[in-house]
């Protein structure tokens, strides 16, 4: 049991969404939901977009180019080396470094970057409302402070679909 | 049936009008320069053959990942596959041009050609055509057989229908990954019998996929300007241009590890076919194959908003169209003509050929209601929602 927070309690996704439609109705957004899978209706409707894809392609952008530009600065003018008559700068086999190097780059930095906007680093405490939410239950977690007077109505939206614990 | 697709009548006339202007262009052309009317006719056979074949291999992949979402949309793709009878016809009539295309049916090009001579077991004309023959056979035996159960399935429905054509679509994807390999590698890759390269089927099938998924977007797009497949929403076209966006990837990347390996390896009998397009046209024609098969789909498809848009997807496509056709081109031309000659030759043929498709797939969309209603997947095909 939580001080700040009321946690809503599933078994399944339908008394999830219903619950958690009836819960916007009143005009309260629910803090986090936890769920086994991703749930469609929760994702929309908790209206929090994502914008790690954006920054996965402005990493992916400009690894790319600076790993096409090294290796032709590198080739070219720092160390020029006669490899089988090729011209210094073969741009085709180039190309394949700078798509396995920037793979890694994108995954990495994306990794780094989501790490640091969710606060997880290693050795932190995991926050865990409920000993089952990282299980087989869906867990609903509303935020007292956003209730105002609806406490005892959204008591009783959670009861009629799960457990209030 | 209430989702019938009548076709009116200005597009059959429509159709003709177009045939028409292909037939006697490839009249024509066999006046002025009966060689280029040939590489014309092989061009666009393949073309449209091509885009059949990536249909067929379409529809059987949906059966076998028992995909819901598409399967509303599985009578375009079996229109489509419906023109692979009439492509049968087209190629055989390849054999009164075989001589002016194919440079291993000349004998005295083989008997001074030790590798020719080589190859001859295989590259001969009767063995030649008994390949397009077992190919198209089995092509069109099996594409009949799925549209057979298809439409039974609309009478009766029930589940036994959907297995069979499960069972006859695994035996399809087969059939097709390695009959049309061979077919490409007959068609295309042996106009320079001499060169080699192990990924020039493997590159022409996914470019069939590619072109293939693309047109039946464009079908779909076309029925729903037409007031057809109410149902069609952002998440449908979501999903085709996934098909159109990653089959360009893996296009972009077959292209490019053929020429960099040819690049890097450079031994001359693979180097010399990339060597022979390294100048005017074909130079500029290799580098616009990049962009209009990968560049394009690629960077226009890559964000969710364009690649569920209509607006996006259509001139994407439209490039896919072109880009098919340069890339045939590039192939096909310095082989045969060794000019890059386009005129009013290449463009009523295409026409031509783009007339007897788009009449073949309009008439085979029309035999059979346009939603199979009794599809066990239909609702979730008709709510689908991501």
């Amino acid at each position: 049991m939580n001080k700040d927070y009321i946690l809503g309690v599933f078994k399944d996704e339908e008394s999830l969404v219903e619950a958690f439609e009836k819960v916007k109705q009143k005009g309260i957004l629910p803090f986090e939901v936890y769920t086994p899978y991703p749930v469609h209706e929760i994702l929309e409707g908790m209206g929090n977009k994502t914008r790690i894809s954006h920054a996965a392609f402005f990493f992916g952008l400009f690894s790319a180019i600076g790993i096409l530009t090294f290796l032709t600065w590198a080739a070219t003018i720092s160390w020029p080396i006669n490899y089988g008559g090729k011209p210094t700068n073969s741009f085709p086999s180039f190309i394949v470094v700078t798509i396995v190097a920037t793979i890694l780059s994108i995954t990495l930095l994306t990794l780094f970057t989501f790490s640091a906007r969710a606060k997880i680093f290693p050795g932190k405490v995991p926050e865990i409302f409920h000993s089952r939410a990282t299980d087989d239950r869906f867990v609903m977690v509303i935020d007292k402070k956003s209730l105002g007077e609806n406490e005892e109505s959204v008591n009783a939206i959670i009861t009629a679909h799960g457990e209030v614990e | 049936m209430k989702d019938q697709l009548i076709v009116s009548k200005k597009f059959k006339t429509a159709a003709y009008i177009l045939i028409g202007i292909g037939v006697v262009s490839f009249a024509l052309g066999f006046a002025f320069d009966a060689k280029r009317t040939w590489a014309n006719y092989l061009l666009n056979n393949y073309y449209f053959l091509s885009l059949a074949m990536g249909a067929a291999f379409f529809g059987a992949i949906q059966y076998i990942t028992q995909s819901g979402w598409s399967a509303a949309f599985k009578r375009i793709s079996e229109a489509m596959v419906a023109y692979i009878p009439f492509a049968a016809v087209f190629f055989l009539l390849l054999f009164f041009g075989m001589h002016s295309i194919f440079e291993w049916t000349h004998e005295e090009v083989v008997a001074e050609d030790h590798l020719l001579q080589h190859k001859s077991a295989y590259l001969n004309i009767p063995f030649f055509f008994t390949r397009i023959v077992v190919f198209f056979g089995a092509w069109i035996l099996l594409s009949k057989l799925l549209r057979k159960l298809s439409l039974k399935e609309d009478e009766t429905g029930g589940l036994d229908y959907f297995v069979k054509s499960e069972m006859y679509s695994k035996i399809f994807i087969f059939v097709i990954a390695i009959s049309f390999s061979l077919f490409a590698v007959d068609m295309l890759m042996s106009l320079e019998p001499q060169w080699f390269s192990t990924i020039f089927a493997a590159k022409s099938f996914i470019a069939a996929f590619m072109h293939g998924s693309s047109i039946i977007t464009l079908v779909v797009i076309i029925l729903s300007r037409l007031g057809k497949l109410e149902f069609l929403n952002r998440s449908h076209l979501h999903d085709f241009t996934r098909y159109i966006f990653m089959s360009s990837i893996v296009w972009g990347y077959f292209n490019f590890v053929e020429f960099m390996l040819i690049w890097y390896g450079n031994i001359p009998e693979e180097t010399a076919w990339f060597v022979h397009r390294w100048d005017g046209a074909y130079k500029i024609l290799f580098f616009v194959n990049i962009i209009l098969n990968w560049f394009a789909p690629f960077i226009v498809l890559m964000p969710r908003k364009t690649s569920r848009s209509k607006l996006f997807i259509f001139p994407v496509i439209v490039l896919l169209i072109i880009g098919q056709y340069t890339e045939l081109y590039y192939i096909i031309w310095p082989a045969v003509v060794h000019e890059a000659k386009f005129g009013l030759l290449e463009i009523g043929t295409f026409i031509g050929f783009a007339g007897v498709f788009a009449l073949v797939v309009a008439t085979w969309l029309s035999k059979a209601s346009l939603v199979p209603s009794k599809h066990p997947y239909i609702e979730e095909s008709m709510q689908h929602h991501f």
